[in-house]
């Protein structure tokens, strides 16, 4: 399994890779439960299990564009995702 | 990594698991919940049934309405459960009764906005006379009625919504039983505000749930959801993501089954979603009592 660079932070230093909105994801990781509903949903696939447990962790945060189908979705509402100017 | 970011894999740091205080302030949403309710809730993961609270939070929070004028009425089952996790009032009444009780509160307090939650065999099956009733009458109650298809807390007997030929721990050969439409019912019975989604249509369920939550007589919300854990298992229907995306492909907007013919829409076994029924002619029940009785028992 490839393992996604760090990041510093939520936002990625890189050059964004396109325009539009943008989101930041923030995942509280005692609510959630691992049913995957968000993993596999995410629209821009930003989102990815963790290597060691059942939790999803931001693996592209760069690539989020505050859809808000996560936070939305989250059985649990572990999910929060606000929107960056 | 900046403090508020948690990472799961990160669980050396006993730190990151511990909730941050301003956890509650970050969202909308969390904003409602109860502060001091042990998290995560009791439901399995990926059960539905914490969308449609994200959903009914949502929708109180755009009416823009305090958390004490809002009651929610719950009776037992995986459903009834849900009042437990947020910050309004609550009454937590025994299996079926919900409805009943609910009218009590709406007669005793006319001003406040009273929410039934339900689920398909609290609402159809042990309280389905409540539910044709309070329908009738008209009274404004919203019911919200969360059709998971089975019994779920109790181990997974059919319910008056299970489909026909699906497999259930009382059912191993089968359901005989053709399932209750529960809009249709309510329709039927006099309900002024019908509507239905899906769990993966959340965004439409805050906006069903929001009207329904503003209309002054009986509105019944349908919230189309699965359990995974017992009906998914039985009938092999994959884990709660698979059952999700079922739900997706397995539904139609209303108006585009309105744009069907008439072969194809009584060929149509998808679930159609939408406002199904609105009418705002009748008059609620508890004015209707206060002009017709409570004056004139005051004037004698």
């Amino acid at each position: 399994m490839t393992q996604p660079q760090p990041t510093e932070g939520n936002v990625s230093s890189k050059p964004l890779p396109r325009s539009g909105p943008r989101g930041e994801v923030t995942i509280y990781a005692t609510w959630c439960k691992g049913c995957r509903i968000c993993v596999e949903f995410c629209p821009p696939k930003v989102l990815e299990m963790g290597p060691l447990d059942n939790h999803p962790r931001v693996a592209y945060p760069e690539k989020c564009t505050a859809c808000h189908f996560c936070d939305t979705h989250c059985p649990d509402l572990a999910i929060v995702v606000r929107k960056l100017e | 990594m900046t403090d508020h970011i948690l990472e799961a894999h990160d669980l050396e740091n006993h730190e990151a698991l511990i909730p941050p205080s301003n956890w509650f302030e970050r969202s909308e949403t969390l904003q409602k919940l109860r502060k001091n309710k042990k998290f995560p809730t009791i439901w399995c993961a990926g059960c539905g049934l914490g969308v449609v609270m994200g959903a009914l939070i949502r929708a109180i929070d755009h009416l823009g309405l305090k958390n004490d004028d809002v009651a929610l009425v719950a009776g037992i089952g995986c459903t009834a459960r849900m009042p437990v996790y947020m910050d309004f009032n609550t009454l937590h009444t025994t299996h079926g009764r919900a409805l009943a009780f609910a009218t009590g509160l709406k007669i005793a307090r006319p001003g406040m906005k009273v929410i039934a939650i339900m689920g398909d065999g609290d609402a159809l099956a042990i309280g389905g006379n409540h539910f044709i009733h309070a329908a009738r009458r008209n009274i404004g109650i919203t019911a919200l009625v969360v059709n998971n298809s089975i019994y779920g807390m109790t181990g997974g007997q059919y319910s008056p919504t299970t489909p026909l030929g699906k497999v259930a721990t009382t059912a191993p050969y089968g359901n005989v039983e053709p399932p209750f439409p529960i809009c249709e019912l309510a329709m039927a019975a006099g309900a002024t505000y019908v509507a239905r989604s899906t769990v993966y249509h959340a965004l439409e369920l805050d906006k069903f749930l929001t009207e329904a939550i503003a209309q002054d007589g009986f509105s019944v919300v349908e919230a189309v959801s699965y359990c995974h854990t017992t009906y998914g298992r039985l009938n092999r229907l994959g884990t709660a993501a698979d059952m999700m995306r079922a739900l997706k492909d397995n539904s139609i907007a209303k108006s585009a089954y309105d744009k069907l013919s008439p072969d194809e829409q009584h060929a149509n076994t998808k679930i159609v979603r939408g406002v199904l029924h609105q009418n705002n002619t009748r008059m609620e029940y508890t004015r209707m009592y206060e002009q017709q009785i409570l004056t004139r028992v005051q004037s004698v």
